[in-house]
């Protein structure tokens, strides 16, 4: 798996359509479950994942304290990560660099914010690569 | 010669990016091209705090929004600091100047590319000086989302353009690309 995180237009998209041109590209839908996107992956063929900003949003809807939801997509994570290593599909999550701003006033703001660092710090984890994408230049963070 | 150098609020961003003109000036007249528009008092002060910094042998040129003309400007073979980006953005954005007439995104950017091309040529140092503002929840507001698309455009080109790329924080550099680097 491979992390691609920056901030808005920080030029993440054409960071890993360089890098992956003949990757499937997929729009996480508001409650689906992770490990569900296995049904996409085509063998030996990278899968990009994007919508994550709108995908927390929605999570915010449910019944689920944010530990759950954490506690979920980490399952999650873990089987969508087994079954493209068994199909040689390289996974690429784009995330959105949140954190470095003022804390939000409202509320919905406030934990969109804590869940958009969770999930990343937890996809991180996951990666064999992360970079940090900033005004279109890239670092490696990990790998 | 160009350099970006961006930060956050505060972070040193303009005393880096002063030592960075003045070193690669060495010892010739610095210039400073100035796109801060002074609207109340609280600007007035921001703009003496950094005004008191530069000593004499700099020479200041105002370009609220023809940054174009202001790096016209200085001679072949000098150094130029424009001094920020993120202010112009605005000032092109929201129309801030009154008595000129509006310049539109496109035409902005053009003005942008057209400045960078002059400097080039004729061998003038520009270090441009901007703010990272991308990383934070923002607002609600498809102005302040067209703003800081605009923003990122112009930061993606000139970290694409530019020789040296700079990260400052807490007055420390961190060097995206490095000067020399191909």
């Amino acid at each position: 798996m491979q992390l691609f995180i920056g901030g808005a237009s920080a030029g993440k998209r054409d960071a890993v359509k360089q890098r992956f041109p003949s990757a499937v590209w997929w729009r996480l839908a508001p409650g689906q479950r992770l490990h569900e996107v296995a049904h996409v992956m085509l063998p030996n063929t990278p899968l990009v994942l994007h919508g994550l900003f709108e995908w927390l949003t929605a999570a915010q809807d449910s019944d689920f304290s944010s530990d759950e939801w954490r506690a979920q997509w980490r399952e999650d994570l873990q089987r969508l990560n087994q079954t493209a290593a068994e199909d040689n599909v390289t996974l690429v999550i784009i995330a959105n660099e949140l954190g470095r701003g003022l804390v939000p006033i409202a509320r919905d703001q406030r934990r969109l914010r804590d869940l958009n660092g969770w999930f990343t710090q937890d996809a991180a984890a996951h990666a064999e690569q992360v970079w940090y994408v900033r005004h279109g230049l890239l670092q490696a963070l990990k790998g | 010669m160009i350099v970006f150098v961006s930060g956050g609020a505060r972070s040193g961003k303009s005393l880096v990016a002063e030592q960075c003109v003045q070193q690669y000036a060495d010892g010739k007249t610095c210039y400073y091209v100035a796109t801060a528009d002074i609207y109340d008092s609280e600007m007035a002060e921001r703009v003496g705090h950094h005004q008191a910094r530069r000593a004499n042998h700099w020479v200041t040129l105002e370009a609220p929004l023809n940054i174009e003309q202001a790096v016209a400007q200085v001679p072949n073979g000098h150094a130029a600091l424009l001094d920020c980006l993120t202010l112009w953005a605005s000032q092109v954005m929201f129309n801030t100047q009154e008595d000129a007439a509006p310049v539109s995104e496109t035409e902005a950017f053009a003005l942008l590319v057209r400045a960078l091309h002059d400097a080039r040529r004729r061998g003038v140092t520009l270090v441009v000086v901007s703010n990272d503002l991308n990383e934070a929840p923002l607002p609600a507001s498809a102005e302040v989302w067209r703003y800081v698309e605009f923003l990122q455009k112009l930061h993606r080109w000139l970290a694409a353009q530019a020789d040296q790329v700079l990260e400052v924080v807490a007055g420390q550099s961190i060097e995206w690309k490095a000067a020399g680097a191909p």
